[in-house]
């Protein structure tokens, strides 16, 4: 059944996650592209400095990158579950919602680790041969943040459009996008070192919310 | 005799605007029972607090003896659900839909879906989002079909149908369950389909069920009769449904004979000439019982 459950988020899915790889791995090549380039123009004693001195970290250009990939992914997942109420018939599925619900959750963050990974690999893996690794640890760190906001997007997102009620979507538009404001706000590398392990919990925490949202379809709540 | 569906006191409201207030009504076992309403009266309702897709204000469902909203998944195994429009995963293919389908259901019979997928003429790669409305109606009965559950739940079957895919449905389904002794509760808002269909209905109105009984039984003792008179009734006559008048002819339906109907018409000084009557159809019932308007 899990196997069936994957089979159907892949089937939606998959056309988008090529895409969505694509983005990432031209986005991310970019990225290292201009930090090879800055020490080829530059040289690399200069760039250290700037690393050093002005919290340059080269990948800026991938902040909102996993915030789309989560945005858009949640869209596509779970728009076509949506259309014409299409998850009552994934929930009338012999086998418990939760699961259901725990399979299509789990499928969607798995997808995104995968594109997260790849893209962190291309955009920061070939900055080792210019760096060294405290300054490459410090430009993941830098990362990190923008890669939680992408799963908190496809969290807040799914939760979002699973909501049968508008006008409560209406409302978990605004807490979400005040939410996800979070993972934005220190513009400094390595500014939420401290602040991760509470934000991945919560990030982990928030994908309960959209078990509320299909509680509340499958109780027939309108607006 | 069994009862595969019970509803005992189903209450429920759209915010302050009541849909219906008591329903109870079961659906006993090798049954077709079609519930028959018009628009808004709660009909879809029914099919969603059935599917446990709406909680009741007050009332119980219990389907196959479990709570319908503490169900087993084995028991949802053996519930076929037909929602509103003949709604599927647009997204996938004839072939990928059946391939997602079968990992659920232990009694999975293939050949059930094919067989009325090959009536189609379509290629297994056919998309079921670029599928006719008739065409996508075949694709959900054929994956009840095959499902082979014991319980048929079918919301509005007939919507969007033209009048032959409505008559491949309607055989097709008939056929199917009375062969294997399935239990079928569906909606429909075209009556003449029901007609060929149902063993029993239920017919609705705002609030309230205004009949439930075989289908037979209405098709027997139902009557429309037409009289001339100069006044219509003011008030209700209990046996008589909905007179009005056209062009001074009174007319109205009854299950009454036509002397029981001359005499009530007499008892409540209505003078009245020519009294004739005629069998009706289901659909002559239904109107006659729920009003035009």
């Amino acid at each position: 059944m899990t196997k069936a459950l994957i089979f159907k988020e892949w089937i939606k899915t998959r056309w988008y996650l090529l895409v969505c790889l694509t983005v990432m791995i031209g986005f991310a090549a970019y990225a290292a592209s201009g930090a090879f380039r800055a020490v080829e123009l530059r040289g690399a004693g200069h760039i250290w400095e700037v690393m050093v001195t002005r919290d340059a970290i080269f990948v800026d250009i991938l902040r909102y990158v996993p915030l789309a990939a989560g945005f858009a992914l949640a869209i596509v997942q779970f728009v076509p579950e949506m259309q014409k109420k299409c998850l009552k018939l994934t929930l009338h599925l012999p086998c418990s919602i939760l699961k259901t619900t725990a399979v299509m959750i789990a499928y969607g963050l798995c997808c995104l680790t995968i594109c997260f990974t790849v893209m962190s690999l291309i955009g920061i893996l070939p900055l080792g041969r210019l760096f060294p690794h405290e300054m490459v640890s410090r430009i993941f760190l830098s990362m990190l943040p923008w890669i939680l906001g992408g799963y908190s997007a496809y969290i807040f997102t799914s939760w979002i459009i699973i909501e049968p009620s508008w006008k409560m979507r209406i409302a978990y538009i605004a807490i979400s996008a005040l939410a996800l404001r979070i993972f934005f706000l220190a513009p400094g590398p390595e500014a939420y070192n401290v602040f991760l392990p509470w934000l991945s919990a919560a990030v982990i925490f928030s994908a309960s919310l959209i078990w509320l949202s299909v509680l509340r379809f499958k109780a027939g709540v309108q607006d | 005799m069994e009862n595969i569906i019970e509803c005992r006191n189903l209450s429920h409201y759209y915010g302050k605007r009541m849909i219906y207030e008591n329903l109870s009504f079961d659906v006993p076992k090798g049954h077709i029972l079609g519930l028959l309403g018009k628009n808004g009266t709660g009909k879809t309702t029914t099919i969603n607090i059935l599917s446990g897709y709406l909680e009741p204000r007050d009332g119980k469902c219990m389907i196959f003896g479990e709570d319908i909203r503490k169900m087993r998944p084995g028991t949802k195994a053996r519930i076929g659900l037909l929602i509103e429009g003949h709604v599927q995963y647009e997204f996938m293919t004839i072939k990928e839909i059946e391939r997602f389908y079968s990992a659920f259901y232990p009694k999975w019979k293939k050949e059930a879906y094919y067989e009325l997928i090959g009536k189609l003429k379509v290629a297994p790669g056919q998309r079921i989002s670029r599928m006719s409305c008739g065409q996508r109606s075949q694709v959900a009965l054929g994956l009840i079909l095959a499902q082979n559950p014991d319980l048929l739940v079918l919301d509005d079957f007939s919507l969007g149908l033209d009048p032959g895919y409505r008559r491949l449905f309607v055989d097709y389904l008939r056929e199917y369950a009375k062969a294997e002794g399935k239990t079928v509760f569906l909606t429909s808002h075209i009556i003449q389909d029901m007609e060929r269909l149902v063993d029993d209905c239920i017919i609705m109105d705002y609030g309230k069920i205004l009949i439930q009984c075989p289908t037979k039984e209405i098709l027997d003792n139902f009557r429309l009769y037409s009289c001339e008179t100069d006044r219509v009734p003011e008030s209700d006559i209990p046996g008589i449904y909905h007179p009005y008048s056209i062009k001074g002819r009174l007319e109205f339906g009854s299950f009454l004979r036509k002397n029981e109907v001359a005499a009530l018409l007499a008892g409540n000084n209505i003078r009245f000439g020519q009294l004739s009557d005629k069998k009706a159809t289901l659909e002559d019932a239904f109107i006659s019982m729920t009003g035009k308007y």
